[in-house]
């Protein structure tokens, strides 16, 4: 009678594929991309959607991305491989879908976050730990630097030295950067956790008493969080609003906007150790979304508990407003910002400091790696010229392509920058990136039925609901509420397209898209001059 | 001498060449590798080493009329003749081996490398002997032939069913001049450099070097050959891996103040070569992971890489005439 055994697998001497990227890195490095210390949230929301409850909008944001979260996992385990969005899509959807999509609405639009980077640096790192230093230590000279780095040429020379480091740090080895990720990664959370405790052991009248310090130290002023006040309730803003559902549902697209980039790490799935295995995928997307979710959560209740819900309508109304005010030296009331006000030391407003400059160099880093290993797959792909998917012999990056990418930023840089209509005209770009994952939500959906075999050796095959794949029950589900904040960037008004009230945003959307599609178009027809079908690229063989 | 004349103005239709490599036993891959032929409107299929499947997975039998098995760190309890369709069919995409076994005999077999390599090969040669057979059915009556060649992962017992299968459209091209059209051959060497995983067919830098150079001496003009090397040149972008501590096994990355190192895992003669012969065009495999293209003078070199684990056949369709590369593109079918 056979008895039962549990048999492991044989094995011969062959060899085997190993790569660089641990689990843990990608975990921390989706982290990283979402910003766990960036502001948007709680400058935003509060004022744009009165009568909002922010905790219970990060908490739809987290349900709404979860299934394109969850999506991205079959994906992932079933194409582990570099330029994630764009292979995902151009195997799905075809080629020119999926070279337009994501050339026009990734690779081009997250130019624009290179530029946001520099000014995030800038105003979010650079000002206020040089202004904090100053009034801690006294030395004007401090002061003086830190309103520089706020000031226009100060964020444009800023911002070129931010892209141009990064450029430097990653194609001279992409482990310099998975080095370097450790550093930045400890840093933030030593930043995150000194702001968190310094609003949770204070209460809001003490706080507001320390600002009023902190701002005569730097502008001279008397009184400034009574003044504050008045100026927002001046410009409109109502300190005892009634909740509002729908606003608060308006705040999970705010907070989409961190949350999205959970899936981040795809775009360099062929790096990433056991990239094939379910629970890892899991761990990396999942985790760090959940993870981020009840970090900007726990803020969120520790700047209501410690600077008080007057205080969080102050802050926003200098950064939605403009409530002049309502600001420092200039500097919006960020969360790290009121929280160097609150201490004395500058030590701690050093370490504060450096874990927001830490991670605003990390978001360039991060435009620089997902981008170029999307034009790199498609520079192999032919749909970019093969310049871009050369990689350096020495340092084993693609070069040309980072460079092409640090070029394209500068006019970007500049324009964000020194041109007053910059950011009305760009207001696509949280439409922009947000489609793509829907879309990609969309791919996972149909995966089982668009490549079958595929689908069929992945290991996420054998999860069914009701006999449907459980991924395209969650691709569906994605597509719809990843859907409904998609929509929501394009037509409710304090959210993105809309706000300003002009069609020219929505011609520079189209524009993008027509632009990534005439790429497309003119490099089929130059392969196509050569005997090259651009299709043959993304076209599944029938293997019968 | 005519001042103007440009090399390789040869009329005529170019000749369109499918290069794929490092199917590592899948099945369906494999497939795919042969209709790429009709597809991509191929005249030449050209296969460039690593046919055999790298795991083998016991389905023992157990008390209860069922089997188990374990697959991608799971346990699989296949109670049905569907299941079991199922479960084989998963690992013919993943280029696995199976042998339905009792206890016993899957207890005769743990511990026991020296068997474990024969059911190896056994079965992978029985299956080349079923895939030579599957190209010369699905090919007949076409122009397109189809050359095989063995990689570093194969071991010469399996690639004797290249030579001992009856052949019209397969071509054992393993260390031979093979002609593809009126102007152009291609040339084949299987072999790599030493690896941390010390596979069969491992060769030193001069053994690759003396094997090149007897094989191109019947090599009429170097300018129209199609070098087919498995293993490809050194420090190229096309050889990019991690380096590997081969004192463990297996052989677990190398690392310096916390980090892994990346070198090239290429073969020097073969860089030479490129360099010396300027053929057309070099096509090679080897490191799955650094797919890519380089230049040496003229000469295009390229690595399509390889994906077959997922099913997916990575690979490169290549236009030459007269001795130029007229295109290439890289394709994931």
């Amino acid at each position: 009678m056979a008895e039962a055994v549990a048999p492991q697998v044989f094995t011969r001497r062959a060899s085997g594929l190993v790569r660089v990227m641990s689990p843990y890195s990608a975990f921390i490095y989706n982290i990283l991309t979402m910003g766990v210390i960036f502001p948007w949230t709680y400058l935003w929301a509060p004022t744009a959607f009165q009568g909002s409850n922010l905790v219970l909008g990060i908490l739809f944001a987290f349900l709404f991305e979860l299934p394109i979260a969850l999506s991205y996992v079959w994906l992932a385990t079933a194409l582990p491989r570099s330029g994630g969005d764009y292979v995902f899509q151009s195997r799905v959807f075809g080629g020119g879908f999926g070279f337009t999509v994501v050339f026009a609405f990734f690779v081009v639009w997250i130019l624009q976050w290179v530029a946001l980077s520099g000014w995030l640096l800038a105003t979010l790192g650079l000002a206020p730990t040089f202004i904090g230093l100053g009034v801690t230590t006294g030395i004007d000279g401090f002061t003086s630097f830190g309103t520089w780095c706020a000031s226009t040429n100060g964020i444009i020379i800023i911002s070129i030295i931010n892209a141009l480091l990064a450029m430097v740090l990653l194609v001279t080895g992409f482990k310099n950067y998975v080095r370097f990720q450790y550093v930045m990664w400890y840093a933030i959370l030593i930043s995150f956790g000194i702001v968190l405790l310094l609003f949770l052991f204070t209460n809001p009248g003490s706080a507001h008493g320390k600002l009023d310090g902190f701002a005569a130290s730097v502008d001279g002023v008397k009184g400034f969080f009574a003044t504050a006040k008045s100026a927002a309730a001046t410009a409109g803003v109502n300190f005892n609003p009634p909740f509002w559902l729908f606003g608060t549902l308006m705040v999970a697209p705010i907070a989409w906007t961190s949350l999205q980039w959970a899936t981040y790490s795809v775009e360099q799935g062929g790096e990433i150790k056991n990239a094939h295995v379910f629970r890892n995928q899991l761990f990396i997307i999942v985790g760090s979304l959940a993870t981020v979710a009840a970090l900007l959560i726990v803020l969120a209740l520790a700047l209501s508990k410690g600077f008080g819900q007057d205080g969080i309508m102050v802050a926003s109304s200098g950064y939605w407003y403009g409530v002049g005010e309502a600001t420092i030296g200039g500097n919006v009331l960020f969360p790290n910002f009121i929280a160097m006000g609150l201490t004395g030391s500058w030590l701690i407003v050093l370490l504060i400091g450096f874990g927001f400059i830490l991670n605003s160099f990390q978001i360039v880093c991060n435009c620089y790696i997902g981008t170029t290993r999307i034009m790199v797959a498609q520079g192999l792909d032919g749909l970019l010229p093969d310049w871009f998917a050369r990689v350096h012999p020495k340092w084993k990056t693609p070069l040309n392509a980072h460079i092409a990418y640090f070029i394209a930023a500068l006019p970007v840089i500049y324009g964000f920058n020194k041109i007053g209509s910059w950011t009305r005209w760009t207001l696509g770009v949280t439409f922009a990136n947000g489609a793509v994952m829907v879309l990609s939500a969309l791919a996972a959906a149909l995966l089982p039925y668009r490549a079958k075999q595929l689908y069929e050796a992945s290991p996420g095959a054998q999860y069914k609901i009701g006999g449907f794949p459980m991924v395209t029950v969650f691709g569906i589900l994605g597509f719809l509420l990843g859907g409904f904040m998609v929509v929501s960037f394009l037509f409710v008004k304090d959210l993105g397209l809309a706000f300003s009230n002009d069609a020219l945003p929505y011609w520079i959307v189209v524009g993008t898209a027509a632009f990534g599609l005439l790429v497309y178009l003119v490099m089929k027809s130059v392969q196509s001059s050569k005997g090259i079908k651009v299709e043959y690229a993304f076209q599944e063989i029938p293997p019968e | 001498m005519p001042l103007f004349k440009k090399r390789g103005t040869t009329r005529g239709a170019p000749t369109r060449l499918f290069y794929a490599c490092d199917i590592h036993g899948s099945e369906p891959t494999y497939r795919k590798f042969l209709n790429a032929a009709k597809f991509y409107e191929i005249d030449t299929l050209i296969f460039g080493g690593d046919l055999m499947g790298k795991l083998l997975v016991p389905i023992v039998r157990d008390a209860g009329g069922g089997y188990r098995a374990r697959l991608q760190g799971q346990n699989h309890h296949i109670t049905s003749d569907a299941e079991m369709a199922q479960f084989k069919k998963v690992l013919q995409t993943l280029g696995f081996y199976w042998q339905e076994m009792d206890p016993e005999e899957y207890r005769s077999y743990e511990g026991n490398q020296g068997r474990i390599d024969e059911l190896f090969d056994v079965l992978a040669k029985d299956r080349l002997a079923e895939w030579v057979a599957l190209a010369e059915e699905r090919l007949k009556g076409t122009h397109v032939r189809v050359l095989l060649c063995g990689g570093n992962d194969d071991t010469d017992q399996v690639l004797t069913a290249l030579d001992e299968t009856a052949q019209d459209r397969v071509v054992s091209a393993e260390n031979r001049v093979v002609p593809i059209d009126d102007e152009h051959v291609v040339v084949t060497v299987g072999y790599s450099t030493p690896t941390p995983w010390e596979t069969p067919r491992e060769r030193s830098e001069e053994e690759i070097a003396d094997v090149i150079g007897k094989v191109m001496a019947d090599v009429p003009d170097p300018s129209r050959a199609i070098f087919n090397f498995h293993c490809p040149p050194l420090d190229s972008g096309l050889d990019t891996c991690l380096k590997l501590d081969a004192s463990v096994w297996p052989p677990t990355p190398v690392i310096v103040n916390g980090q892994p190192i990346y070198y090239g895992a290429g073969s020097r003669s073969v860089a030479d070569a490129l360099t010396e012969y300027q053929p057309t065009v070099g096509i090679h495999g080897h490191i799955h992971e650094s797919r890519g293209v380089t230049n040496y003078g003229r000469t295009l070199a390229l690595n399509p890489g390889s994906e077959y684990g997922e099913g997916v056949l990575r690979g490169l369709i290549v236009t030459i005439r007269g001795g130029d590369v007229v295109g290439h593109q890289f394709t994931s079918g």
